[in-house]
């Protein structure tokens, strides 16, 4: 391929991921806490997009990572006791199947032996490292500094934790998050544990739309310029072999 | 390949199936005792496109994983057991409960159900029963010749009859309530029965300890719907509704490019 396609076919490609990631998002724009996912662009120097001459290697645009932007949501209330949202920064630690796992969705549940689980039945963990043990039966207050509290009686405090990289955090679906890097790197959370509200998901529609619109009209330039790179290649081969004739 | 049109259709399904659990909630805004449902929704798996720390070319190496997501599901609408508001009804054989519990009826396969809504009526026999007929537990008759009928805040049905001053009981109603109502399964007809996830009821007297609450007679329990905060859900349903169809769009065009590549 001839360096003006294969960045073509390069940027096409990328498009085609990027329009995945704002689907995603866009789909996710009403899960309790999510986190709205960007693209992160950069370039790819290789010998297959050398310059002719092989002198200046072209580069070609490829999608290399993503990043979650993990600011905070909107909150609003819901006026259950059992729905918990934080105002700041933290996650809250749930016991997965293999490990801790870290979510800000905070719709929890009573299951009847008084755990606090999420919708998948995980439980909420608390600061002791043992999942929460509650009497279902009484009202339940959690004051924002994540103390549990039963007829006025401190019962237990939930682990509300916050990463130093948090690039080392990655999405496992179902609304939880798995830490990647080393335990040291796990702290306390300075944000406030709100009862009875909920974190909305952080996706800007409207930003997503217009993001939606500039990859849309960036794949047809470059589908443009394929078409173009065709036109070329076949005139040069029509022409050259006709001059040669 | 096709991941953003079929994560737009996740996006999509998911509001359709909020739509119904709203459409249900307002439809049942006037049910007598009904409790709303809340639909609360997931993203789904993450694909990985690119491990981290795999080699990009020959001058870079990925330093973090490409992953994309694709979609979102409805993962539970639960019920949300809040207080209705209560009407007025003068009748005396309506009851409403302030507080958490259930009233249990016997169902005619002989299987106990739940249920709050307190509109109960006398069948031929003279038994207090459901609007569907089915009878509370523990059990309770009112004769034909008493005159008029109290029920107490704990629950105890008395009546009095003609010659004499002093009340007779009738029996007293229980009441049942469990760990977790949410996981409650609505049978229809106002009547729950318990699973796993809620827990096996607990029953005992109105008014007691146990904080089941307590009986008001003359009263029903409206609907806890608020009609407003349903319609604040609807639109925001179909606004994500109709971006997750322009996505469709987007990716239908951007495919189409693609298929003219080849003239």
């Amino acid at each position: 391929m001839d360096p003006l396609t294969s960045m073509a076919a390069s940027g096409l490609r990328s498009n085609l991921e990027s329009l995945d990631l704002i689907a995603n998002n866009l789909a996710n724009v009403q899960t309790t806490g999510f986190k709205n996912d960007s693209e992160f662009y950069s370039l790819y120097a290789a010998s297959e997009a050398e310059g002719p001459g092989g002198s200046d290697p072209a580069q070609m645009p490829v999608i290399e990572t993503n990043w979650t932007d993990y600011s905070q949501g909107d909150l609003h209330q819901t006026g259950i006791p059992t729905d918990l949202a934080i105002s700041g920064a933290g996650f809250f630690t749930v016991a997965g199947p293999s490990g801790r796992l870290y979510t800000r969705n905070g719709t929890f549940q009573f299951t009847p032996a008084g755990r606090l689980v999420t919708s998948d039945g995980y439980p909420l963990q608390g600061s002791d490292g043992k999942p929460i043990q509650l009497d279902p039966a009484r009202a339940l207050t959690v004051t924002p500094e994540g103390e549990l509290l039963q007829d006025g009686a401190v019962v237990g405090k939930l682990q509300t934790v916050t990463f130093k990289k948090m690039s080392d955090l990655s999405k496992q679906g179902t609304s939880l998050l798995r830490f990647n890097g080393p335990d040291d790197a796990v702290g306390p959370a300075a944000g406030l544990v709100l009862q009875g509200r909920l974190e909305s998901s952080n996706v800007d529609v409207a930003g997503s739309s217009v993001r939606m619109i500039n990859v849309l009209r960036q794949f047809e330039m470059l589908q443009k310029s394929i078409l173009i790179g065709v036109d070329m290649n076949t005139a040069a081969i029509q022409q050259v072999a006709k001059s040669g004739a | 390949m096709i991941r953003a049109l079929y994560s737009a259709a996740s996006g999509m399904t998911a509001e359709q199936t909020n739509v119904d659990n709203i459409a249900n909630n307002l439809a049942n805004a006037s049910t007598t005792a009904f409790k709303a449902r809340r639909t609360q929704f997931q993203d789904l798996m993450y694909q990985t496109i690119m491990q981290p720390g795999a080699q990009a070319g020959s001058q870079t190496v990925v330093p973090a994983g490409l992953q994309i997501g694709l979609g979102t599901r409805p993962a539970s609408n639960e019920i949300i057991f809040t207080q209705g508001s209560f009407t007025q009804t003068d009748n005396p054989l309506d009851l409403a409960i302030q507080g958490n519990g259930f009233f249990q009826v016997l169902q005619p396969n002989g299987v106990l159900a739940y249920t709050r809504a307190g509109t109960f009526q006398l069948d031929l026999n003279g038994n207090v029963v459901t609007a569907a007929g089915d009878p509370v537990q523990p059990q309770i008759t009112i004769p034909p010749q008493a005159l008029s009928v109290t029920i107490a805040l704990d629950g105890t049905v008395s009546y009095t009859q003609q010659g004499t001053s002093a009340a007779q009981t009738a029996g007293q109603i229980e009441l049942a309530n469990f760990q977790n109502p949410a996981g409650l399964n609505a049978m229809g007809s106002n009547l729950y029965s318990p699973t796993d996830a809620s827990g096996q009821p607990t029953v005992a007297k109105p008014g007691g300890p146990e904080g089941l609450g307590t009986l008001l007679q003359g009263y029903t329990e409206q609907s806890n719907v608020s009609v407003v905060t349903e319609f604040i859900n609807l639109i925001e349903s179909q606004r994500a509704y109709e971006a997750n169809s322009k996505v469709v769009t987007t990716a239908d065009q951007m495919y189409q490019d693609v298929n003219n590549l080849k003239t």
